[in-house]
């Protein structure tokens, strides 16, 4: 269905809008000056008829006002006939020569103007009006011109000559000059607008190139240079070496950005080490001391305990720092491609945490054959959301794994617990953007979700009856597999 | 036929023995419609073979009426003249006939009364009311005739027909019927004859109605006290041997003629009658 405001002309391209401008101009300057030729051409006629007319009434009446003087029927008779012959050009059609009081005393054509008649009612009028005119009157409908012309002996009058010339051919002439011109100027209306068309095209190219760059531009948010000799004049060229000004602008921020980037990572990087180092190192002289008692004293059950329960608490805080830095920083991705074998894996890592919570774990991994998703980072994110359910789900529950190939290329992991389900704020991390990791909660899915992102896909919750049900999916990268800096 | 060298023998002699011819006194010999006078070829070489025979100029005089030529010829400023033998009769006292041309054998002719070939009409009764074209009212066969039988009938041209008038020569009749202006008219047959066979465009719109009787062919004429002088005898004399030379030959075979002959003016006892008895009716 087309759109209204697709007929407004101001809607239109320049490319349309100024042939078609080209096209009416031409159009009108070719109805002005075509009126003009016909309006010439027509009093050209006219004047041309007019003297000719003048010219045959003349040499007629010469011959004829003594064969009127006498109302002698043949000499006016001979004298249009023969005149019949020698004004081919005006194409008379009739003619006679009247008496003074109307009747016919002889006519070129007797059968249909008998001597003695009258002049139809029609004509007689036509004839009245030219001979006081003094000029032929027209009768464009009959295609006729009436001629006459008053004949006199001094003040009295002999007669009149009255003549019907065809003026089919002028009319015929008329039409054919008006088809010359609408056939002629048509063309020439068309050629302009073809012209223009191509003109207006080639003279927008650079505009229009600029204007595809910043359409790329605005989706991908890098402009691009353009061929700066596609310009055509100075002001293209200005437009083209500015937008070229621009898009270096841009990259040269870009880089500098990203340099920035790169440099306030490595130092984060940095302090995140030693903050590291220090959080792993603050337990260890604990946990030695731990190690040390149980040498010591490990017969003692209750000391046992005691320096069991410190080492557990301790590895656990080395766990979580690692956790976090792990989280924080992740090194060159892998280019090897997923395997099934790669999430079997996995089943055994978690085979302790599952069985330490007394939970039931069903596992169905569905992939056949390797993928182009990074196995690094798919581990990680299948691990994040295995350890999240186990810790989610309570006591004998059971927790779900299916892994399976995404539609299009790449792997499908979905995980689902059987826990109370996902508090908003925890759920919100599935679609904010960007923000830093949560403080109370939710560090692995913050992790898996932007491990997802960095792959081109995305986690998302659907309905369960059980508890959470998350589906990561990991759409292969292109071939080659790029190298994925994840966070 | 006589040896081509025989040409104007007679009219070299006839001259002779009147006398030389005055170089620049051309011979004035006077024309008529009551042949195909409008023929400026027919009259280019009419001329020529004259001048030829006669060793002389010859001057051809045309005028628009037979009562032009008539009255040039009595006032003795023509040397002869091809009259319509009305004239003649009316004149004959002071004409001589030169000679008279021979049609299909004879130096005879006919009137004929034709119509516009569009009607239905069989005698002059059944032209009353139509509009009629007479040649000349000197003319025997274009006028007198049907004058004659109007007379008969005990009316008048202005009278029986409507509109009537004169075309001033036979062709100008069989033009005005065949282009509709009159419908009916009066004409030399043996003008309707000739024109039929040499134009018929101009007679196909027309159709003979009636024929007269025969009368004396329209003669060439001169003044009576003229009649031995070296014009009028060498035309005579070039006019009676014109189907003895090539160009003669040419001329009368233009004409439809098949030469002159001398002639008596009883020959036109006939139209002197009907010019009688009209005169006496009216």
């Amino acid at each position: 269905m087309i759109r209204l405001d697709a007929l407004d002309p101001r809607r239109w391209p320049l490319a349309v809008r100024v042939p078609l401008i080209v096209a009416v101009l031409v159009a009108g300057v070719a109805l002005a000056t075509g009126q003009a030729v016909l309006s010439r051409l027509a009093r050209d006629q006219e004047r041309h008829l007019s003297e000719l007319a003048s010219a045959f009434l003349d040499g007629l009446a010469t011959a004829v006002q003594p064969a009127a003087a006498r109302a002698d029927i043949w000499e006016a008779f001979d004298a249009l006939d023969r005149a019949r012959a020698r004004y081919g050009a005006l194409r008379p059609m009739l003619f006679a020569v009247l008496l003074p009081d109307g009747t016919v005393l002889a006519s070129a054509e007797p059968r249909s103007i008998p001597s003695g008649t009258r002049l139809a009612a029609a004509l007689a009028a036509q004839a009245d009006a030219a001979a006081a005119a003094g000029r032929p009157v027209l009768d464009a409908d009959a295609a006729t011109a009436v001629l006459a012309r008053d004949l006199a002996e001094g003040d009295v009058p002999v007669g009149r000559i009255v003549a019907q010339a065809d003026i089919g051919p002028l009319l015929a002439e008329r039409r054919a000059v008006v088809r010359t011109l609408v056939l002629a100027n048509g063309a020439f209306a068309l050629v302009f607008a073809a012209a223009g068309v191509l003109l207006v095209r080639h003279l927008l190219a650079p505009a229009d190139l600029v204007r595809r760059r910043l359409t790329e531009a605005a989706r991908s948010g890098r402009p691009v240079p353009v061929d700066e000799t596609v310009g055509i004049g100075p002001e293209h060229a200005a437009l083209l070496a500015a937008w070229n000004q621009a898009a270096a602008a841009s990259a040269e921020r870009e880089a500098m950005a990203a340099r920035l980037a790169k440099e306030e990572r490595h130092a984060q990087v940095g302090r995140l080490a030693a903050a590291m180092a220090h959080e792993v190192n603050n337990p260890l002289g604990g946990l030695i001391t731990a190690v040390d008692t149980l040498s010591d004293h490990g017969d003692d059950p209750e000391v046992r305990a005691e320096a069991l329960g410190l080492l557990r608490r301790g590895l656990g805080d080395i766990r979580n720092v690692v956790r976090a830095g792990l989280a924080t920083w992740r090194g060159a991705a892998s280019t090897v491609a997923l395997a099934a074998q790669d999430f079997d894996d996995l089943r055994l890592l978690v085979r302790h945490e599952v069985a330490r919570r007394g939970l039931t774990l069903d596992w169905r991994n569905e992939l056949s054959g390797e993928v182009a998703v990074d196995r690094t980072l798919a581990r990680q994110v299948a691990l994040n959301l295995l350890l999240n359910a186990a810790t989610a789900s309570p006591p004998h529950g059971t927790l779900r794994f299916r892994a399976s190939e995404l539609h299009g290329g790449g792997a499908v992991v979905e995980v689902t617990d059987a826990g109370p389900g996902l508090p908003p704020a925890v759920e919100a991390l599935l679609h904010a953007r960007d923000g830093p990791p949560p403080e109370d909660g939710g560090l692995g899915l913050w992790t898996a979700v932007r491990l997802v992102r960095s792959l081109g896909g995305r986690i998302v919750r659907l309905p369960s009856d059980t508890g959470t049900r998350l589906v990561a999916e990991l759409p292969a990268a292109p071939a080659p597999m790029e190298a994925v800096h994840a966070l | 036929m006589k040896a081509p060298w025989l040409i104007g023998r007679r009219a070299l002699l006839a001259t002779a023995a009147a006398g030389p011819v005055h170089a620049a006194a051309p011979v004035r010999f006077g024309l008529t419609p009551v042949f195909l006078d409008s023929d400026l070829a027919l009259l280019r070489d009419l001329g020529r073979h004259l001048e030829a025979a006669l060793g002389s100029p010859v001057q051809l005089v045309k005028r628009r009426t037979y009562q032009e030529i008539v009255a040039m010829l009595l006032a003795g400023q023509l040397d002869a003249a091809w009259i319509c033998g009305f004239p003649y009769v009316r004149h004959a006292d002071r004409l001589s006939l030169l000679a008279v041309p021979l049609h299909r054998g004879r130096p005879l002719y006919q009137s004929y009364l034709i119509a516009d070939a569009s009607l239905d009409v069989s005698s002059i009764d059944d032209l009353r009311g139509h509009s009629h074209a007479f040649s000349d009212p000197d003319s025997n066969s274009g006028f007198l005739v049907t004058r004659w039988l109007l007379s008969a009938r005990h009316e008048r041209p202005e009278g029986f027909f409507n509109r009537p008038f004169f075309a001033y020569g036979h062709r100008n009749v069989l033009r005005a019927v065949g282009a509709g202006l009159a419908d009916s008219g009066s004409v030399d047959g043996y003008v309707w004859e000739t024109v039929a066979d040499r134009e018929p465009a101009v007679t196909a719109g027309t159709r003979v109605v009636a024929h007269s009787e025969w009368h004396g062919f329209p003669p060439i004429c001169c003044l009576s006290e003229s009649r031995d002088g070296p014009a009028a005898r060498g035309l005579a004399a070039a006019l009676l041997e014109m189907r003895e030379s090539e160009s003669g030959q040419r001329v009368l075979e233009t004409l439809r003629l098949d030469g002159f002959v001398s002639a008596e003016p009883a020959l036109y006892d006939s139209i002197a009658r009907m010019a009688a008895e009209v005169g006496a009716r009216t």
